[in-house]
């Protein structure tokens, strides 16, 4: 197991992946949360929206995940970046969610970032 | 002593990766000058590595991917001369304990592990004592704020005051 070839997924809203976002890279690693407004086992494609915004993950390497249209996912993976600035989350690892309080979810993840440009800013030779 | 030496100091993955690491042997570890020898880390099981004498896994909390590792080979600890039966049956119920913790590390669960700090190979990792499932998705918000507030109001500070200070 390389664990410096695992890249952290970083929190991001559906909103923010648009392409004048700095998380709007093809490879990036990220973690999304969304309701699953559907999902087709023939392509393993599954669609998350939160907040206005809608997104497509693919979940073809996924294992022991069921899928329920309306409850809440969580997905760590990697961003593909398509034709037309079209983005798909290729996942690795899967887990519904529900019952988390997605407003303080995303509350939660301002805050962590101020806390992580801090220690960013603390240390002389920043990893992350 | 400082109370952050003897307690598991809850840390985002970032902040734990950035811990100070002294060149002694054995080697100990800071956070802005402050010791840390245990930490308590909550994220998503991102790998898995699973082998005879041990299981190394990987826990994402979105800042950084904390390296994990229970060791499973307590059965060749015991001393070989050892013939008390109350050694033998501790490192059974370690054994076992550490059996039933590798068990639940499965990709994409939600885990809040504790254990020591460590090194290998020069990278940071949490030898891992104890291991829950959390299964309510709010606890894993729950341990960013606690994190946060945690070293907003305690870490980041300055260790408190000795009792010799007091006596002055």
């Amino acid at each position: 197991m390389a664990s410096s070839a695992i890249q952290p997924g970083v929190l991001v809203a559906l909103q923010e992946l648009e392409p004048s976002s700095p998380f709007f890279k093809e490879g990036q690693s990220v973690r999304v949360t969304g309701r699953l407004q559907s999902y087709s086992a023939e392509t393993a494609i599954a669609v998350i929206v939160d907040g206005g915004a809608n997104l497509s993950i693919d979940t073809k390497h996924l294992r022991d995940i069921s899928f329920r249209t309306d409850s809440i996912y969580q997905f760590i993976g990697e961003l593909i970046i398509q034709h037309e600035n079209h983005v798909v989350v290729e996942t690795r690892v899967g887990r519904n969610v529900d019952g988390v309080d997605l407003n303080l979810y995303h509350q939660s993840i301002q805050l962590r970032r101020k806390l992580e440009s801090d220690l960013l800013k603390s240390k002389p030779n920043p990893t992350f | 002593m400082d109370p952050t030496r003897s307690t598991h100091v809850k840390l985002l993955a970032a902040d734990f990766l950035s811990l100070a690491v002294s060149p002694s042997v054995p080697p100990t570890f800071t956070r802005r000058t402050r010791p840390v020898s245990r930490a308590e880390a909550v994220g998503v099981v991102v790998s898995r590595d699973s082998r005879q004498k041990f299981l190394r896994f990987l826990l994402d909390d979105g800042s950084g991917c904390v390296p994990c590792v229970i060791w499973l080979n307590h059965h060749l600890l015991l001393p070989r001369l050892s013939t008390s039966a109350a050694s033998a049956a501790s490192a059974d119920l370690d054994a076992a304990s550490a059996r039933a913790h590798a068990g639940k590390v499965r990709l994409g669960e939600l885990l809040r592990v504790r254990g020591r700090v460590t090194v290998y190979r020069g990278e940071l990792q949490i030898t891992v004592k104890d291991v829950v499932v959390e299964r309510d998705p709010n606890s894993e918000v729950l341990h960013w704020l606690h994190c946060i507030k945690l070293a907003r109001d305690c870490y980041d500070l300055l260790p408190p005051a000795t009792a010799t200070d007091y006596r002055r």
